[in-house]
C-alpha cells in the first residue's frame, strides 16, 4: 500500500448510508452534515447512492429481523476497502430498544464495526469527530512492538554415541 | 527524429493527453467549488491547498477498489464501455484547436465539425451500452434516458452548430476559429444563447439532469460500476463536460484568439486564452445547474421538439440569411 | 374545522335501536359503543351514510383474557367514538368494514398480524407489519406470548414473480430517496406506474409490547423515540391519555410550555420537509437554504428542552424545565429573523418555473377520496379537508390561541407544499402569542407513580396528521396496553392511489408530500 494510495483514500472517503430500524433523529443529523452548517464536503465525504460507490457504511438503528438480510447484502455489494460505522445508541448496543422481540440489538451483531458513534441522537459535530477519528486510525501505523525478544539459551548438547551394542 | 519526440510530446503531454486529464480534475474542482459557494457551503478545502488536489484524490482512490463485474452482466461490453467511452471523448478534443493548431497537428479536414459532433453522438452511446450491459433495472431506465435525451437534442446542437459554419463558410474547425475577427456570440446572440441551453441538455445537467436523478434510478447507467471502470466513467463525464465547453469556445468566443502581447510566444497566449474560455463556460453551465431543478423526462423531451428544435432553425434561418446578405453589404 | 352541527348519538340512537347496542355517552371520546360481532357493520353504515368526514382513526387490538378486544376508533366532523367489539380468542373471526369505511384496510392487517384477528373479506397474505422470518401462528402482543423468545425462521430467498410485460422496480429499503427502510415494489409500463405494492415493517421494533414492561415514566423516553422529527408530539400523546387516566390537571404554564415545545416541532418539521422536497426534484439549492435556515430552529429546540432532536422535556404532569426569561429575547429575535425570510421562500415555491413544472397536478388527492381514504394533516387540508386537531378537539393551551388552519383545495403536490410553508407562518404567530400571554406559577405537578385501572384517548396534531393514543392502566405501575396510531400510517393508502398512472419520475415528489415517517409507520 503505497503512501499516495492511502492518502487517497483517506481525502476522499464516500459514504452510503443506511437506516436498519431507527427513529430517524440520527438520520436527520447525518442529512443535516450535508448542509452549510457542518459541511463535510470540505473532507472530501460524499453522499453516494449506490453502495458499489460508497467506501463507508453508516448504519443507524438497532437492527430490526427485516432489515438485517439487507444489511447484509448491502455491505456484501461494497467493494473492498470498506468500513462500517456504528452512529447512535441503537446502533451501538440496541438504545432503548434492546429486548425487544424484533430488534437483533446492534449493528456488530450483523457486521464487523470500525467505529461507534453513541449519542441519542449524536450531535453533527459527533458524526463528524468519529469518522475523523476513524481516518485517522487508519493513518497511523501500527503500534510498534515493545516486547523484548526471549534470550535463547543454547546448551550444548552431548552427543549420543551410537550403542556399540547390536 | 526530434519533430516525432515534439509530436510525441505534444499529444501526450501538452496540450495533450496529460493536459487534458489535468485540465478536466481542475475544471471538476472549479465546478464543485462552485456549487458550493451558491449554496452558502465551503466545498472541498483540505484536500491540497483550497481542495485544488481533490478530484485527484477521487480518482486515485477508485482506482485502488476492488472492481466487481455483475455475473449476469454482459461482459465485454461492461468492462470497455467506460475506457473506451473516455477514449472517444479524448479523441474528439484532440481536433479542436487549443493553441491555434489542433492537438493533433495538421489533423483539420474540411467538414470535421461535423466529424467532431458524430464521435460525441459515439461517446454518448458508449455511455448508454455501459449502462444496458449492466443487468439491473435501475441501470436499463437511467440508460434508456441517456439514449432518449442525446439523441433528441443531437439535432438542434447539429443545427445551431452550423450557425458559425455559415457565418465563417466553411465546416472546417479551425477556419471557424480563424475567421472570428469578432467573436460569433456577438454577431448571432442567438445561436450562442440556444447553443448553451441545448449543450446543458447534452451533457445532462440539470434542469436536463435526467439521467443522474439520484433520488429516481439510484445511480443511472453508472449504477453497477464500481472501482477503475467507475473512475473511467466519472472522468469521462467530466471531458464530456469540458469538451461541450471547449466547443462552445472553438465555436462562438474564437477559440485561442486573443491579444497577444508584444507578439512573443503566441503559442502560450493562445493556450491562456483558450483555458480562460473554457472555464468561463464552465462556469456559466454550473451557474445554470445550481439555478434549476430538475425537470422530467417528458418535459425534456418536449421542451426539445417543441421549444428547442423550432428556435434552432429559425436561429440557422436568420444566420444564414445575416451571412449571406447583410455582412457583404457592411 | 368542519362546521357540522350532525349529532350523531342521536343518529345512532335512532338507527340502530332494534340491535344489541349499548351507547355509552363521555367514554374514551364522545360516546362508546358497544356492539356484538355482526351489528358493527350496521353501526357503520348508519355512520357513514350520516356523515361524510367519518373515517376511521384506529383499531386498537386488546387482549381481555378470553376474549380479543377489538376497538374501533372513528372520527366524524364534530365528535369522536370508539365502537368496543369482543370475538372469542378461540375463534377470533370478525367481518371486515373495508368495503363500508375503505380507511380500514391498514389497520386491521395490522391488528390481524399482531393478535392473530382473522378479518374475513380482507384476507392477510404473509407478514403485514412483523418481518418475514416471523413463525406464523405466534401473536407478539397478546399477553400469553414470551415474544422476545421467539426463534425467527430463516430468511427467505427472493421471489421471482412474473408481472407479464410490466417491470417491477423496487424502490427501497435502501435507496437515496428514502431516509428510511420501506419497500415499495413499483410495477411500471415504460414509464408509467400501474400499481404500488408496498411491504412496511422494515422499522417494526415493538414498541407497544415493550411499553407493557416499563413504567409510565419510562415509557415516556420509549415511545418518544418511535419517531425523531415529532418526538414531542408522541410524548404528549402518551402523557396526556395518562393524565386522563389520572383525572389530572396540568397547571397552565406548564401548557403553554408544551404548546411552545410543540410548534418549534412542527416548525423544524416542516421546514425539513420543505428543503427534502427539493432534493428530491433534485433541486439541491433549495435544500441547502432550507435547511441552513432551519439550524437556528435547532439551537432553539436546545435552549428549550436540552437536546437538538431528541426533546425528553415533556413529563407526566407537565414539563420537566421551566423557561428562563433571559432566554425570552433569544426566541423572538431567532423567530423574527425566520419570518424575514419566509417571503422569499414563499416567493420561491409559488413562482419558480421548475418547481411549479414537477410538483403541480402531481399527485393529485380529490377531496371525496381523501374523505373516504381518512388521510390526515396537510395532506387531507390541501385536498380540502379541513380537520386539524388543534381546532377540532383542542389539547394544551390552543384552545386559548387563535391561529388560522391552512387549507387549500388543488390537492395535489404543490398544494401540500403551500400548506406547509403557510403553517411555518402560524406556528410563529402561536410561539409569540404564547411568549406574550404566559401564565406564571407552577410549570409541573407531581402524580403517583401507580396509575389507578382506566383507559383513556388523546389525539395529537403531529406535523404530518392527527396522533392517536390509548393507554389503558391496570392498577400498576406500568400500562396494561398502550397503541399508538401515527399520521403516515394513515396516509400511505392515499399515496398507492394517487401514484398510478403517473411516471416514475414523479413518485419521489408525490412521496415527499406525504411528509412520510415510517419509523412512526412501524413503532
Amino acid at each position: 500500500m503505497t503512501n499516495f494510495a492511502m492518502w487517497s483514500r483517506l481525502k476522499s472517503p464516500w459514504v452510503i448510508h443506511f437506516n436498519s430500524g431507527a427513529c430517524n433523529g440520527c438520520d436527520i443529523e447525518i442529512v443535516a452534515l450535508l448542509t452549510p452548517k457542518y459541511d463535510v464536503e470540505r473532507f472530501g465525504i460524499k453522499l453516494e447512492p449506490s453502495p458499489r460507490h460508497a467506501d463507508v457504511l453508516l448504519v443507524t438503528g438497532s437492527v430490526t429481523h427485516q432489515c438485517a438480510e439487507r444489511l447484509k447484502r448491502i455491505y456484501d455489494q461494497m467493494p473492498q476497502p470498506k468500513f462500517v460505522v456504528a452512529i447512535g445508541a441503537c446502533a451501538c448496543s440496541g438504545g432503548v430498544f434492546q429486548g425487544n422481540y424484533n430488534v437483533l440489538g446492534g449493528v456488530d451483531k450483523v457486521l464487523p464495526v470500525n467505529a461507534y458513534i453513541p449519542g441519542c441522537p449524536p450531535r453533527p459535530e459527533a458524526i463528524i469527530d468519529g469518522v475523523v477519528k476513524l481516518l485517522n486510525a487508519l493513518k497511523a501505523p501500527p503500534a510498534p512492538k515493545t516486547v523484548k525478544e526471549p534470550e535463547i539459551v543454547v546448551e550444548k548438547m552431548e552427543e549420543v554415541k551410537p550403542d556399540a551394542k547390536q | 527524429m526530434i519533430d516525432y519526440l515534439l509530436l510525441l510530446f505534444r499529444v501526450l503531454v501538452f496540450p495533450g493527453f496529460t493536459f487534458i486529464v489535468l485540465f478536466t480534475m481542475f475544471c471538476d474542482w472549479v465546478e464543485r467549488k462552485f456549487e458550493a459557494r451558491m449554496q452558502n457551503r465551503m466545498g472541498p478545502s483540505f484536500t491540497g491547498p483550497s481542495g485544488i488536489l481533490q478530484p485527484i484524490a477521487d480518482f486515485i482512490k477508485l482506482l485502488t477498489k476492488e472492481e466487481i463485474t455483475p455475473c449476469e452482466s454482459k461482459r465485454n461490453v461492461y468492462r470497455f464501455a467506460p475506457i473506451l467511452a473516455f477514449s472517444v471523448l479524448v479523441f474528439a478534443l484532440c481536433f479542436l484547436p487549443v493553441d491555434g493548431n489542433s492537438i493533433i497537428p495538421g489533423v483539420s479536414f474540411a467538414g470535421d465539425l461535423i466529424f467532431v459532433m458524430a464521435l460525441v453522438s459515439v461517446a454518448n452511446f458508449l455511455l448508454f451500452l455501459a449502462g444496458w450491459s449492466s443487468s439491473n433495472p435501475y441501470s436499463a431506465v437511467g440508460a434508456a434516458r441517456v439514449l432518449t435525451q442525446f439523441l433528441g437534442y443531437d439535432i438542434p446542437l447539429v443545427l445551431l452548430a452550423l450557425a458559425p459554419a455559415f457565418l465563417a463558410k466553411s465546416l472546417t474547425i479551425a477556419t471557424i476559429v480563424s475567421s472570428q475577427w469578432l467573436p460569433f456570440a456577438i454577431l448571432a446572440p442567438w445561436a450562442f444563447v440556444l447553443f448553451i441551453i441545448t449543450m446543458q441538455a447534452e451533457l445532462e445537467k440539470d434542469p436536463f439532469d435526467v439521467p443522474h436523478a439520484e433520488s429516481e434510478v439510484v445511480g443511472g447507467h453508472e449504477t453497477e460500476y464500481s472501482g477503475g471502470k467507475l473512475a473511467f466513467l466519472k472522468l469521462a463525464r467530466d471531458v464530456q463536460i469540458v469538451f461541450g465547453a471547449a466547443l462552445i469556445t472553438v465555436l462562438f468566443l474564437g477559440g485561442a484568439n486573443g491579444p497577444v502581447p508584444f507578439g512573443f510566444l503566441p503559442q502560450f497566449w493562445g493556450t491562456l486564452w483558450f483555458v480562460l474560455k473554457v472555464l468561463g463556460m464552465v462556469i456559466v453551465s454550473e451557474y445554470i445547474t445550481v439555478l434549476f431543478a430538475r425537470l422530467r423526462i417528458d418535459q425534456v423531451v418536449r421542451a426539445n421538439w417543441r421549444i428547442i428544435l423550432p428556435l434552432s432553425v429559425l436561429s440557422l434561418i436568420l444566420t444564414i440569411s445575416l451571412a449571406y446578405w447583410v455582412f457583404p453589404l457592411v | 374545522m368542519p362546521n357540522s352541527n350532525i349529532d350523531i348519538v342521536k343518529i345512532l340512537e335512532s338507527k340502530l335501536s332494534g340491535k344489541s347496542v349499548q351507547i355509552l355517552p363521555g367514554q374514551l371520546g364522545t360516546a362508546t359503543i358497544k356492539v356484538a360481532p355482526g351489528d358493527h357493520r350496521d353501526v357503520f353504515r348508519a355512520l357513514v351514510e350520516a356523515d361524510e368526514y367519518t373515517a376511521i382513526s384506529a383499531i386498537s387490538g386488546l387482549d381481555l383474557g378470553a376474549n380479543l378486544g377489538v376497538y374501533y376508533h372513528v372520527r366524524t366532523s364534530n365528535a369522536f367514538l370508539t365502537i368496543e367489539v369482543e370475538v372469542p380468542k378461540n375463534n377470533p373471526k370478525i367481518q371486515t368494514v373495508n368495503d363500508i369505511a375503505p380507511s380500514a384496510a391498514f389497520h386491521e392487517l395490522e391488528v390481524s398480524d399482531l393478535f392473530g384477528l382473522i378479518v374475513e373479506g380482507n384476507p392477510r397474505s404473509g407478514h403485514f407489519v412483523l418481518p418475514e422470518t416471523w413463525p406464523e401462528g405466534i401473536f407478539p402482543l397478546r399477553k400469553d406470548v414470551n415474544a422476545s423468545e421467539v426463534k425467527q425462521n430463516p430468511p427467505l430467498p427472493e421471489e421471482k414473480s412474473d408481472e407479464g410485460k410490466l417491470v417491477k422496480i423496487i424502490i427501497g429499503p435502501q435507496h437515496p430517496a428514502l431516509l428510511e427502510p420501506e419497500k415499495f415494489a413499483v410495477l411500471v409500463e415504460g414509464e408509467i406506474v400501474k400499481a404500488v405494492q408496498p411491504r412496511i415493517g422494515y422499522v417494526h421494533r415493538g414498541v407497544e409490547k415493550a411499553s407493557e414492561s416499563r413504567t409510565y415514566i419510562q415509557d415516556v423516553y420509549l415511545v418518544e423515540r418511535i419517531c425523531g422529527i415529532c418526538n414531542s408530539c408522541h410524548a404528549t400523546g402518551f402523557v396526556e391519555a395518562v393524565e386522563r387516566i389520572l383525572k389530572t390537571e396540568v397547571p397552565p404554564r406548564g401548557k403553554y410550555l408544551r404548546t411552545i415545545i410543540l410548534e418549534v416541532n412542527r416548525i423544524h418539521s416542516h421546514l425539513l420537509t420543505l428543503g427534502h422536497a427539493g432534493l428530491e426534484i433534485g433541486y439541491e439549492t433549495l435544500f441547502q437554504y432550507f435547511w441552513r435556515d432551519r439550524e437556528p430552529i435547532m439551537d432553539l429546540q436546545e435552549m428549550l428542552t436540552g437536546n437538538r432532536v431528541i426533546s425528553s422535556s415533556l413529563t407526566v404532569g407537565g414539563v420537566r424545565r421551566d423557561l428562563k426569561e433571559t432566554d425570552v429575547p433569544k426566541i423572538r429575535s431567532v423567530l423574527a429573523d425566520l419570518r424575514k425570510r419566509l417571503p422569499f421562500y414563499t416567493e420561491i415555491y409559488q413562482n419558480e418555473p421548475s418547481i411549479r413544472a414537477r410538483m403541480q397536478n402531481v399527485g393529485t388527492l380529490k377531496r371525496e377520496d381523501a374523505l373516504k381514504l381518512g388521510v390526515v394533516g396537510p395532506v387531507a387540508r390541501a385536498s380540502g379537508v379541513d380537520i386539524d386537531i388543534r381546532k377540532d378537539d383542542p389539547y394544551e393551551a390552543y384552545a386559548e390561541i387563535p391561529f388560522n388552519e391552512i387549507t387549500k383545495t388543488a390537492g395535489d403536490t404543490w398544494a401540500r407544499m403551500n400548506v406547509r410553508m403557510d403553517e411555518v407562518e402560524e406556528s410563529i404567530k402561536i410561539i409569540e402569542y404564547a411568549l406574550d400571554h404566559m401564565p406564571t406559577g407552577a410549570y409541573r405537578i407531581k402524580v403517583p407513580r401507580v396509575v389507578p385501572a382506566g383507559e383513556a384517548i388523546s389525539r395529537v396534531e403531529a406535523p404530518r396528521g392527527e396522533l392517536f393514543y390509548y393507554v389503558k392502566s391496570n392498577g400498576t405501575t406500568m400500562p396494561e396496553r398502550v397503541k399508538v396510531r401515527t399520521p403516515t400510517f394513515a396516509n400511505i393508502p392515499a399515496f398507492l392511489t394517487t401514484a398510478i398512472g403517473e411516471t416514475i419520475a414523479d413518485i419521489p415528489p408525490n412521496f415527499v408530500s406525504l411528509d412520510p415517517c415510517f419509523s412512526c409507520t412501524d413503532r
